[in-house]
This record gives C-alpha cells, sequence and structure tokens, in this order.
C-alpha cells in the first residue's frame, strides 16, 4: 500500500525544515522531546519558584487566569499569523507546479505542509504551555485539570495555526502569480503585525485588563472576546481555577465550552481541507501588467529639485524605483505606526512648560530604523545595480548623491511632519518651539540619512536576509543612543547634572550627527568603488 | 502509428469575456514514440497548453486526451503518465539529490521497494551519483536542470513534457540537456513533447513540429514540410514568415541620420 501522500508531503515538509541539522535528524525528536519533557518537569517549575515565592505564585497564578482571555486570544493570533508573514515573504510558485502537476489533492499538500512544520511549533506550543502550567501550579489543579490545560493550549494553537497555513496558501496562490501581487505580499508582511502590536500596547499600556475587570466596561470588550475559540478555552482553565483539584465540580457549561474548542478544530481541519481544494491553483487572476504613467506634478518637482538636467533624471528613476514596491512604502508604515503606538500608550505626557515633548525622543531613537529602510535598499537589490553605476562615467559620485537627496526628500518631510504633529499635540509648546524642534530634527534626521548611507556602503548587505542588515540596524541604533549619551556627557562638562531641555541635547548632538555622517559617508563612498 | 495525445478544439482563455485567448481551439495529434516540438514566440500560448494535457490548468471548452484518459475526467490517470520539467521549476534547495527524488518518487506512488534503487540508476545515468547527497541548493543550474528531467523520469512514465529546457542554461549545459532528450527518445522510446522557441534545439530533436502563435495552432508538419509550406529555406525563415516577426529597419533610422549629419 502506497504512503498517503499527505505523509510524504509532511515528511518532506520536515526535512527541508532540518536540512541544517541532517547529521542529527534521526536523533533529533528524541533529543527535542527529551528537552522539553526536562523543561517542562524541571525547569520551568524551578524558574517560576526560583523567582517567585509561594504567595507570590499564587498572586500570579490568579492574576494569569484574569488574563487568560487576553493571553490565550493573544497567542491565538499570533500563531496564525506566523505562517501568513512566512509564505508572503517567500511567495513561490514553482512547487505549486510540482504538486499540480502530481497525483495528488491539494488538501493533501496543505495538510502535509501543515504537519511537516508541526514538530517545531511543537516545541514553541510546549515552551508556553509548560510556563503557564508551572504559574498555575499554585492553585492546586489536579493531574486531569493540567492535562486538559495542556490539551486546550495544544487545541488553540493547532487550530490558530492550521487557520494561518489556510489562509497563507490562499494568498500564495493569488499573490504569487504577478510581480505585483508578489510585491503586496511582501508589503503585507510587515503591517499585518501592526494590529497585534496595537492590542498588546492596549492590554499593557492602555487600560484594556481594567476595562475586563470593570463591570461597567467589560461588556463589550467581552463580547467580542466570547466570539473568539480562545476564550473558549480560557473559561474552561477559569472554571478549573474556581474549583481546582475537583473536575467533577466543573460545570456543564465549562465542558461545553471544551467541547466547543475541539469541535472549532475538527471544523477548521475540515473546511480548511474543502479551501485547499479550491486554492490550489495556477490559473492567472490577471493579465493587466503595471503600468507606469507619464511624469506628474510629484516627479517633475523631484526632477527639478535635481537640477532638472541628467542628474534630475537620475534622482526621478532611483524615486520611482523605490516608491513603486509597495513593500517599502508599508515597512515606513509600520514604524511610522509603531511610533504612533508608543506615543499614544507610552510616552509620558508633558504636565507643564520645563517638562519636554517626551514624544520628541522617541522619535529620536526611532527614526534611526526609518532610515534604515529607506536606505537599506542601496544594496539590498544585489550588486547588479551598483555596477551599473560604477560602469557609467562618475557614476559612484552621481549615485551616492542621488540617494543621498532621493533619502533627505523621503524622510526629511516625514521626521518634519511627525515632529510638528507631536509639539501642536503638546499645548504647552508656542508656536517659536514648534519651528526650533522642527528644524532641529529635520537636521538631526538630514545627518542621519548621511551616516546610513555611508554604514550601508561601507557594510553592504546584498540581500534582505543578510545578517549585515541587522547589524547596521543595530549599529545605526547604537551610534544614535551613543550620540545622545556623548551629548549628554557635554552638557555635564563643568556641573554636577547635565543642562535640562531636549533643545540643548539636540543642538550638541545635531553637528556630532552631521560630522559622523561626513565621516561614514566619505569612508562608503571609497569603499564603492571596491565593492567586488 | 498509435496517438499517444489528442486535443479536441482545446481553448484557453483569461479576461473579462475570455478576450485574451491563451490557447484557443487547437486541434494536435501527438504518436506514440516521436518527438514532438511546440514552437511559438513568447506568450503565444506553449506553456499553457503544457499546463493543460498535464491537468494542471483546466480548458475553458474543447478537451484532450493523454495515452488515453481524458484530462477533464481522469485528471489524476493523466498525471500519472505524464512527467513534466516546467519552465521554471520550484526545487526543494534544502533537498539533497537523492531526497528530492525520493520525494517525487512518493509522490507519484513509486513503490517503495523498487524506489531506491531507481534513484540510484537515474542518479548514475545522469551521472549525480558522487554529489546525491549534496543540498540541491550548491548545484549549478545544468546540475540542477538534470535532477529536475531525473525527476520527471521517476514515475517512468510514457509521456515527456520539456518546456523550455534549455533557455536558462549555458551553451554546455543546454548541449548536455539536449543530448539526454535525445537519449530519452532514442533508447528508452518515450514520447517527448518538447515546446521551445530556440529553433536549433527543436530542429535537432524534433520529428515533427507545430508553431503556435496568439494561441492558434498555425502549422504542423516535419521540419522540411514546413520549409516547403512557406517557400523559404531554413527553419528560421520559417518561423518569421509564419509568425509575422520581422525587423523593422526603420527604427534605426535615427542612427543612419546622426552618421550621415556627421
Amino acid at each position: 500500500m502506497p504512503t498517503p501522500k499527505w505523509l510524504v508531503v509532511a515528511r518532506n515538509e520536515y526535512r527541508i525544515q532540518t536540512s541544517r541539522i541532517r547529521r542529527i535528524r534521526p536523533y533529533f525528536p528524541y533529543l527535542v522531546i527529551g528537552l522539553l519533557a526536562v523543561y517542562v518537569l524541571f525547569i520551568a517549575p524551578r524558574f517560576v519558584s526560583f523567582f517567585i515565592d509561594d504567595f507570590l505564585a499564587l498572586l500570579l497564578s490568579h492574576v494569569a487566569i484574569a488574563m487568560m482571555q487576553i493571553i490565550l486570544f493573544l497567542v491565538f493570533i499570533y500563531f496564525m499569523i506566523i505562517p501568513i508573514t512566512d509564505t508572503l515573504r517567500e511567495e513561490q510558485t514553482g512547487q505549486l507546479e510540482i504538486f499540480l502537476a502530481a497525483p495528488i489533492k491539494p488538501s493533501d499538500v496543505l495538510l502535509g505542509e501543515f504537519l511537516g512544520q508541526i514538530p517545531f511549533y511543537a516545541i514553541f506550543i510546549t515552551i508556553i504551555t509548560g510556563l503557564f502550567t508551572a504559574v498555575l501550579k499554585p492553585l492546586g489543579l489536579n493531574i486531569v485539570q493540567t492535562a486538559m490545560i495542556i490539551i486546550i493550549f495544544v487545541v488553540t494553537t493547532l487550530s490558530a495555526l492550521w487557520i494561518g497555513t489556510v489562509i497563507a496558501a490562499i494568498l500564495r496562490t493569488k499573490l504569487g502569480k504577478t510581480a505585483r501581487g508578489r510585491d503586496i505580499g511582501r508589503a503585507l508582511t510587515m503591517i499585518i503585525a501592526l494590529p497585534l502590536v496595537a492590542f498588546v500596547y492596549a492590554i499593557m499600556y492602555g487600560g484594556l485588563l481594567e476595562a475586563l475587570a470593570d463591570l461597567g466596561t467589560r461588556g463589550l470588550v467581552k463580547a467580542i472576546l466570547d466570539l473568539l475559540p480562545s476564550t473558549w478555552g480560557a473559561e474552561v482553565i477559569v472554571g478549573f481555577a474556581s474549583n481546582p483539584g475537583d473536575i467533577g465540580a466543573v460545570g456543564f457549561e465549562t465542558l461545553t465550552w471544551f467541547g466547543g474548542l475541539v469541535a472549532f478544530f475538527v471544523v477548521a481541519m475540515w473546511l480548511g481541507g474543502k479551501a485547499a481544494n479550491r486554492a490550489y491553483s495556477l490559473e492567472p487572476t490577471t493579465f493587466a501588467a503595471s503600468r507606469a504613467k507619464p511624469d506628474g506634478t510629484f516627479y517633475k518637482t523631484i526632477k527639478y529639485l535635481g537640477g532638472g538636467g541628467s542628474f534630475g533624471t537620475l534622482l526621478v528613476s532611483i524615486f520611482k524605483d523605490y516608491s513603486r514596491r509597495l513593500e517599502n512604502l508599508t515597512n515606513i508604515t509600520y514604524m511610522l505606526g509603531i511610533l504612533a503606538l508608543m506615543n499614544i500608550f507610552i510616552v509620558p505626557k508633558s504636565t507643564g512648560p520645563d517638562d519636554p515633548p517626551w514624544g520628541l525622543m522617541m522619535v529620536q531613537f526611532m527614526f534611526p530604523i526609518i532610515v534604515v529602510m529607506v536606505i537599506g535598499e542601496v544594496t539590498v537589490r544585489g550588486k547588479d545595480s551598483l555596477f551599473i553605476y560604477r560602469k557609467t562615467p562618475s557614476g559612484v559620485g552621481r549615485f551616492v548623491k542621488a540617494m543621498l537627496v532621493k533619502s533627505w526628500l523621503m524622510v526629511v518631510p516625514i521626521a518634519a511632519a511627525v515632529t510638528a504633529v507631536i509639539i501642536i499635540l503638546n499645548p504647552q509648546d508656542t508656536f517659536i518651539s514648534l519651528l526650533i524642534y522642527t528644524g532641529l530634527m529635520t537636521l538631526f534626521v538630514g545627518a542621519n540619512v548621511a551616516f546610513v548611507l555611508g554604514l550601508f556602503l561601507l557594510n553592504p548587505a546584498f540581500s534582505e536576509k543578510s545578517v549585515k542588515l541587522w547589524i547596521n540596524i543595530m549599529i545605526a541604533m547604537f551610534v544614535s543612543i551613543g550620540l545622545f549619551a556623548v551629548s549628554l556627557f557635554v552638557l555635564m562638562i563643568g556641573r554636577s547634572e547635565p543642562i535640562s531641555g531636549i533643545v540643548y541635547v539636540q543642538l550638541v548632538q545635531t553637528p556630532l550627527s552631521w560630522l559622523v555622517g561626513i565621516v561614514f559617508l566619505s569612508l562608503g563612498k571609497r569603499n564603492l568603488s571596491r565593492i567586488e | 502509428m498509435k496517438v499517444l495525445i489528442r486535443t479536441d478544439s482545446l481553448s484557453k482563455y483569461y479576461g473579462k469575456g475570455g478576450e485574451i485567448k491563451a490557447v484557443d481551439e487547437l486541434d494536435l495529434e501527438v504518436y506514440e514514440g516521436e518527438t514532438f516540438g511546440l514552437l511559438g514566440p513568447n506568450g503565444a500560448g506553449k506553456t499553457t497548453t503544457v499546463r493543460l494535457l498535464n491537468g494542471i490548468i483546466k480548458p475553458t471548452s474543447g478537451t484532450a486526451t493523454v495515452n488515453g484518459y481524458d484530462i477533464l475526467k481522469e485528471e489524476t490517470e493523466v498525471k500519472r503518465v505524464t512527467g513534466l520539467l516546467a519552465e521554471s521549476p520550484g526545487l526543494y534547495e534544502k533537498l539533497s539529490a537523492y531526497e528530492f527524488l525520493e520525494f517525487m518518487g512518493a509522490l507519484y506512488d513509486v513503490p517503495s521497494d523498487i524506489l531506491p534503487e531507481r534513484i540510484d540508476d537515474l542518479l548514475k545515468l545522469f551521472d549525480l551519483d558522487e554529489r546525491h547527497d549534496y543540498l540541491l541548493e550548491g548545484y549549478s543550474r545544468g546540475m540542477k536542470q538534470k535532477v529536475l528531467i531525473a525527476a520527471a523520469l521517476i514515475h517512468d512514465p510514457p509521456i515527456l513534457f520539456f518546456d523550455e529546457p534549455t533557455s536558462m542554461l549555458d551553451p554546455r549545459a543546454a548541449l548536455m540537456v539536449k543530448d539526454l532528450i535525445k537519449g530519452l527518445a532514442d533508447s528508452a522510446g518515450k514520447t517527448i513533447f518538447i515546446c521551445s522557441h530556440i529553433l536549433p534545439l527543436v530542429e535537432e530533436l524534433c520529428d515533427r513540429i507545430g508553431i503556435i502563435n496568439q494561441g492558434r495552432l498555425i502549422a504542423l508538419g516535419t521540419i522540411d514540410e514546413i520549409i516547403a509550406q512557406t517557400e523559404t529555406k531554413t527553419l528560421e525563415e520559417a518561423f518569421i514568415a509564419i509568425t509575422g516577426g520581422t525587423v523593422e529597419k526603420e527604427l534605426l533610422a535615427w542612427r543612419e541620420q546622426r552618421v550621415a549629419d556627421s
């Protein structure tokens, strides 16, 4: 009897995932299971009891129960997003053709891919579950209740993963067929996580937990959460917590929630299989290729700002290549979204004229990342485009200049707008302070652009997966923090504490940033001629 | 001669109202043991035809039989009797050649007691046995193409489809692939369906050819017959004559004008 097809696909998926550890592949499952057993039985309980005494552990377990709905909801959403973002990042339809040409049902492909990845997700699931069972232990749950809590975690995460896998498969077939679709897919990878981040911030800093605890306001939030299967599992755990050690005392309603969760999983598996049979296809959805419109006022202005001649054309070309990738624009949107969320939930509000606009501090540390997202393009698309400039007369110089001007034109207005919004929203600040802060922030970000461009030319990352890309992001952030610290140190010279006021910090930090920027840019430009 | 592939007004349309005719009323017969070439410019409908004949996509109208199986009603059987080398196939780069062939064999239900021996034979045939445990990510394009051809042969299908088998390869690798296809046709007695726009490849390998343009089959026969029909001297000239490709010398007039001015 031939091996079931879903098992063939699952085994293949597992082999792909473990290709780096091929030599220990036969022992890998036993090794992982052994380590996880040690973690669940010994490490997690000791970890909890080491940091928390018995009273606190009991208190914590009650907090964990109160937060159970939220925690399971977050786990559910997080596990659902993982396969979607993974797939959107690498949307290849070539492998799909292998399956479509073979005598195999699409539902077997989907189930096989899902099962093949489960061993790795299982590691995360076990770590989370192990920690939770350890935290809940002081409540005095018996072995059946503990086992059911583990099942709830496993079923909730598996349901989420399966739903995510089905959505990912549909997106892969829909988006992977056209260049525009692939661009949209990559664009979604970042932006898709933003609502989850917003939710976490709302829980941690926005009083969502308090809203749940408050009988007056909990109705709406609870009604929404009750619709989700993660809540059904949470209801069971809360039921156990109310009757620790007594499985018989748990009401019919609680067990119905458990049955509902399991039924949801079964129905989701069945519907997912059905959806797969409809989803997998290589039929083009459209033949309409993206077309470039004649240059409008915007690009004409860019060309004008670039001097109107051949440099202006070069500048416009670089601008178009960047801005027509939806992914680039959503990356910036994502970072601005994070910045906005931080300002809404985390940053303290100014209380008086002497209190600085704290939001600006956040801008200072977030903008280097936005700058990296705009400038990383310089090398991330590969060496070939760099060599085009190397081939042309004075190409290197013109390329660096064009990249610099393009990045300034993109980042500086954003920085100015963000700064202006933060100042305007701070009632203590005057029009003069608006001008001063915006001007200083603009100069600071301008210097940052020069520095990051130089950094990427000195330490080029030639692909999005390159470790150098992350190294550059870290360097950009640490240099920004370092310059801030140096500025504080300069302001302390001859005093016991620094001259207070963010304006003074910026007045010192901006020239320093320009100095670093110019040095890095010069070195980077020289290195560009040597890249091979 | 036995007909292995027969299409009957096979059509595939896209867009609103089916205004894009990827394949239009295709009537074609391919005989057992022959090497048939489907020639056409880019976007002519070659890959769509191959996908239709492999049961990957469904026709808008018409149908076809492959080894006697209807592509609409017996899709699974069609897939069992065909091997496909796709134009841009997705390889599992993190698998070794052996693992990839093992996977493909299992997908096509090759019995597990004969699969290892068949993989070994194919790896030897394609000169890959010494590197059978190297991950595919480290293979050259030519070697990857060899693995993909081996994968198309893993279930020993009577019909092989090769979609642009040499278009991405350097001349050395292209020659090697060409020899492999020739060997399969001559010694293994396979029926081979090649799609390509590379005329010398088709000229050398194919017993008969069909020329497709904008979804319609506009010529069919041996190379000599097609050259005779078009009153040309070479297949290239015949192809240009049939598909209407010409070099617009007027487009270069600006250059001649500049030379004259200087």
